[in-house]
């Protein structure tokens, strides 16, 4: 296990939303907070290093050094919750380091961040929002106008901030109406048809709702682009590797990723 | 042709031998991969020894018991052959040893098929295919030296006064050996069923479902269990199943063809009986023919591999065709023409159950995608279309084999008529119908065995992290196998049918033999109808018909149709007691995996490894508990009902089993392959693709369909030969003694 008993780690938990401090290296993390220590528990879990130095609060690093200290058996403290509800909003973009997506049998996949390029000419996109609120939407707005617009305090429905990612649409975004939606596990197809029908046929509406409450796990297989991190004046990408690399570089967690069910 | 052209049988045999210990002389010298593909597949091997000496040893007690019956009844009341209770040994033992080689072979080749994919596809493939023509040829070579060495020991020793009588007495006493395949045959499909089962629903339920661990994922305690099964369950339970077929539909063609060419003079009645010998030593060749032309090319499709395998089994279908017109024809057998034809008839009956197998299992086809597609709208869905596919999947074997047993029966006597002169004739026609349908069983066999090469070469390449191009090749590789595996089953059970067919005809030569023993023992006989034989040649005069006119075999006698009920009960409670014993055993694995996981730190950070031992262990031992009752069932019940309501009974029982369980085991392989292909269908990206509510659906269906496919379903081949065969040997309790 990766242990460092010099160093405390800071993770920022989507699922559910808080910071956590550990002794365990982000792989032995995301395999501890997928699994348990015992196999007792099973569930995917999506993550963010954190830099601690640019964390808002400096007390909250003294809270982390008198909490998590090793057990008494001199056991790594595996995680300590710092905070609950409302992190998001409180963290700066510039403290968020790389993603952690781990499956449910606890296989973890470190994501860099990037600079994102818009795709032009793109009718229709389909977003899963993650943290703070989880719907899932099909909107006309490419990511980055997406998350300025849900992040603008001026209109009625907006967030501080947000993390979502953009799933795959496939042939539907072109064509909503004949176009075969094989490959595409999510429940309900025929009602996101008509929500993308909505949609193109709407102009002064620029995003629909699909789904309230996404209350299954995030399907990986499903991400198209990759994972956003929006705040009103910058946002932070995190590309998700292209198919080739998922079945060479990072077989294993691919392979993992496959076999979990979910929406 | 004369009488020394029998010499070609054990030829034939040793030839099949030597092709198989050339082709595992060829596997083993190729590189076995790198040391975590070694000690994977040393996993498995040791898993799959130990399994098969647990076995055996259950099988050895069981075999001794029925050795001291058989004693008592031969040589304390003298109601049976003397010779049976040594015959009945080696036919098992050569059963066994099949199976010991077919799986030594198998579970040596998987690493070493992993390896050879990563040099090119057609490495793999010639690597793999021969691997399973191990087992083939020996199923076939052992049977034929066993058929030859005691058709020549029983040349030598019988005798009799009567013209004809001695290849009959033969004949018969060599049906009665073959009761040690069936048996050996029953423990080896049932126990193996179970155990491969257990372990794959064990290892599917925790480690997919409960844990989302992925197929063959090392960190899984269940997984090397799983490989083990394969092994266990489609190779020595496959290759037991079809040696059992094998050997009873020449021994019953060989007695059947005793019966009817009696009065055309010794040398064609010799002619008559070794004709399925010489038929099945040439199959032998042919099929080592067609094993060779099993090549393809670098990034061939799933399509242009199973071209592959067809051209080799058509290949040698065709030949065969040829060359047994020509043995035939050569043998001057009176109606060699006709004899042909129940041939070729048998051969064709094959070929089409197998391709209906295809078209009702296959995610190609229609019937498959429907049940896909009705995993959109839940499991319930999924498990009621894929019973439907099973049900109406059996109208073109049944069809197949019915049509079959009509053109066989015509061919072979000359016409529809049923008569004394024609009946032994059309029956002899059905037998060889049979014969011919097995003819190149050790090409069919090799394609069989292939499945689980293959299977256990990609579970080796994913536990061993070999690259994306090698897991691509060995994936088709296993996608031709799942094929295979499912048109194997439908031969399989297609086979039995007939061998079934050709022992329930057997049956009523076996009764004139030991009725000739009983009235030789100066005995007479009362037979139900209230007449009564005292002299040899009085029962000589009897032809199956007056036989069974006698016996009052007729569908009004309520005896008769009380045995058709029970037989009819047999396979579905056959196939209840398997359904449960794989239940049980499953969730002994279940709770062995949890614990594992439980109580083993580090399991699933790939730190600690997982004891894959204990997990063979309580799958084997699972298997052998719960193989004992459905064994005993299977043997007790013909022997019970002959000496409750006797011969018309034991009739009744035998058709009774036989077209229930044919029915049944068409709709259990059928379904079951039904449901696992389907959930691949939906994987490979269809309605909703994997973790779509039509995947979760078909998962279920999938799970459900394991036990039908794979251990109820085969199981029934074994039942309905296995009754047939232990009336046949009892046949001489039935004489003696009858309650009512």
């Amino acid at each position: 296990m990766g242990v460092n008993p010099m160093k405390l780690y800071y993770y920022f938990s989507l699922i559910p939303e808080s910071l956590i401090v550990s002794m365990l290296d982000p792989e032995s993390f995301g395999n501890y907070f997928a699994i348990g220590s015992q196999k007792r528990s099973r569930g995917q879990a999506i993550f963010f290093e954190v830099d601690p130095d640019k964390l808002p609060d400096s007390r909250w690093l003294h809270e982390a050094a008198r909490k998590c200290v090793p057990h008494e058996d001199g056991a790594p403290r595996k995680s300590t919750y710092l905070r609950i509800y409302r992190v998001l909003e409180s963290l700066p973009l510039s403290a968020l380091k790389r993603l952690y997506l781990a499956t449910s049998d606890g296989r973890v996949l470190g994501l860099d961040s990037a600079e994102h390029a818009v795709e032009a000419n793109r009718p229709v996109h389909l977003y899963q929002e993650l943290c703070p609120v989880s719907p899932r939407v099909v909107s006309t707005l490419n990511p980055v106008a997406f998350g300025r617009q849900i992040t603008d305090p001026t209109e009625s429905v907006w967030v501080p901030k947000i993390v979502f990612a953009e799933l795959k649409l496939e042939e539907l975004a072109l064509n909503p109406e004949t176009a075969k939606a094989d490959n595409l596990p999510y429940p309900n197809i025929e009602h996101l048809r008509d929500c993308i029908k909505e949609l193109k046929n709407r102009y002064s509406k620029p995003n629909k709702m699909v789904i309230r409450q996404v209350r299954e796990e995030v399907l990986y297989r499903t991400i198209r682009s990759g994972f956003f991190v929006a705040e009103p004046n910058g946002m932070l990408y995190y590309p998700f590797p292209d198919k080739s690399d998922l079945e060479t570089i990072h077989y294993t967690w691919w392979h993992s990723a496959l076999s979990s069910l979910g929406a | 042709m004369n009488e020394t052209s029998f010499i070609f049988v054990p030829i034939a045999g040793l030839l099949a031998l030597f092709f198989a210990f050339a082709f595992f002389k060829s596997m083993m010298r190729a590189s076995e991969g790198s040391e975590r593909m070694q000690i994977i597949a040393g996993h498995v091997r040791s898993g799959a020894m130990a399994y098969l000496r647990q076995q055996y040893r259950v099988v050895g007690v069981f075999f001794a018991v029925i050795l001291v019956l058989f004693c008592i009844l031969s040589y304390g009341f003298g109601l049976q052959n003397p010779w049976v209770p040594f015959a009945f040994i080696s036919a098992g033992f050569g059963s066994a040893l099949a199976g010991y080689f077919g799986m030594k072979t198998a579970t040596y080749a998987s690493a070493r098929v992993a390896q050879a994919a990563s040099e090119s596809l057609d490495l793999g493939l010639r690597l793999a295919f021969r691997s399973g023509a191990v087992m083939g040829l020996v199923v076939v070579g052992l049977a034929m030296l066993d058929i030859s060495f005691w058709f020549f020991v029983l040349n030598r020793f019988v005798d009799s006064a009567v013209p004809g009588q001695k290849l009959m007495i033969i004949t018969t006493t060599l049906l009665t050996f073959g009761m040690g395949a069936s048996l050996q045959a029953l423990f080896a499909r049932v126990g193996g069923g179970i155990f491969t089962k257990a372990a794959d629903v064990g290892a599917d339920l925790v480690g997919k479902v409960e844990s989302g661990i992925p197929e063959d994922d090392p960190r899984n305690p269940a997984t090397i269990a799983d490989n083990v099964g394969d092994n266990v369950g489609d190779i020595a339970g496959m290759g037991a199943d079809l040696y059992e077929s094998y050997y009873g539909s020449i021994l019953a063609t060989a007695a059947l063809g005793a019966a009817a060419f009696m009065t055309f003079g010794e040398s064609v009645q010799y002619m008559a009986v070794i004709a399925p010998m010489l038929i099945a030593a040439l199959g032998i060749v042919l099929s080592i023919l067609g094993i060779f032309t099993v090549r393809t090319h670098s990034g061939a499709s799933q399509r242009e591999l199973m071209a592959a395998l067809n051209r080799a089994v058509y290949l040698s279908s065709g030949m065969i065709v040829l060359g047994s017109g020509i043995l035939l024809w050569g043998m001057g057998l009176p109606n060699w023409g006709g004899v042909w034809v129940a041939i070729v008839t048998g051969l064709a009956v094959g070929l089409v159950i197998g391709r209906s197998t295809e078209i009702y299992t296959s995610a190609e086809y229609r019937p498959t995608r429907a049940i896909s597609a009705a995993g959109q709208t839940g499991p319930a869905t999924v498990i009621i279309a894929g019973m439907g596919v099973g049900f109406t999947s059996t109208v073109v074997p049944v069809l197949a084999v019915a049509l079959g047993v009509l053109v066989a029966y015509a061919a072979a006597a000359g016409g529809m008529q049923f008569n004394s002169a024609s009946l032994s004739m059309g029956l002899y026609g059905i037998g060889i119908a049979a014969v011919g349908m097995l003819s190149t069983l050790g090409l069919t066999l090799a394609t069989d065995a292939y499945g689980p090469i293959a299977d256990n070469a990609g579970g080796n390449a994913e536990m061993s992290g070999l690259g994306p191009e090698v897991r691509r090749r060995t994936d088709a590789l296993d996608a031709l196998g799942n094929t295979t595996a499912a048109t194997g089953k439908g031969f399989a059970i297609g086979s039995a049918a007939l061998t079934a067919l050709a022992l329930l005809a057997s049956y009523v030569e076996t009764l004139k033999i030991r009725l000739i023993d009983w009235v030789e023992r100066g005995h007479a006989f009362v037979f139900p109808d209230g007449s009564a034989v005292e002299s040899v040649e009085a029962v000589g005069e009897l032809d199956l018909l007056l036989l069974m006119e006698r016996f009052q075999v007729s569908l009004m006698n309520p005896k008769l149709l009380a045995g058709l009920f029970i037989g009819s009960m047999m396979a579905f409670l056959f196939c209840g007691l398997t359904m449960n014993a794989v239940g049980r055993a499953a969730q002994s694995m279940v709770e062995e995996v949890r614990r594992q996981f439980r109580e083993i730190s580090g399991i699933l950070t790939g730190e600690a490894e997982p004891d894959y031992a204990r997990c063979v262990e309580i799958s084997t031992k699972g298997a052998q508990k719960e193989m004992v009752l459905p064994a005993s069932i299977a043997v007790i019940v013909p022997i019970a009902v002959g000496l409750i309501i006797g011969v018309p009974g034991v009739f009744g029982l035998m058709a009774g089993a036989l077209s229930t369980g044919f029915v049944l085991a068409v709709f259990m392989a059928n379904s079951g392959g039904a449901w696992d292909n389907a959930k691949k269908h939906v994987e490979e990206g269809h309605f909703g693709g994997k973790g779509s509510q039509a995947h979760n659906a078909t998962v279920i269906g999938d799970t459900v369909g394991d036990p039908f496919k794979d251990t109820s379903g085969p199981s029934l081949n074994i039942l309905i030969k296995l009754m047939s065969m232990v009336s046949i040997v009892t046949a001489g309790l039935n004489i003696a003694f009858t309650a009512f």
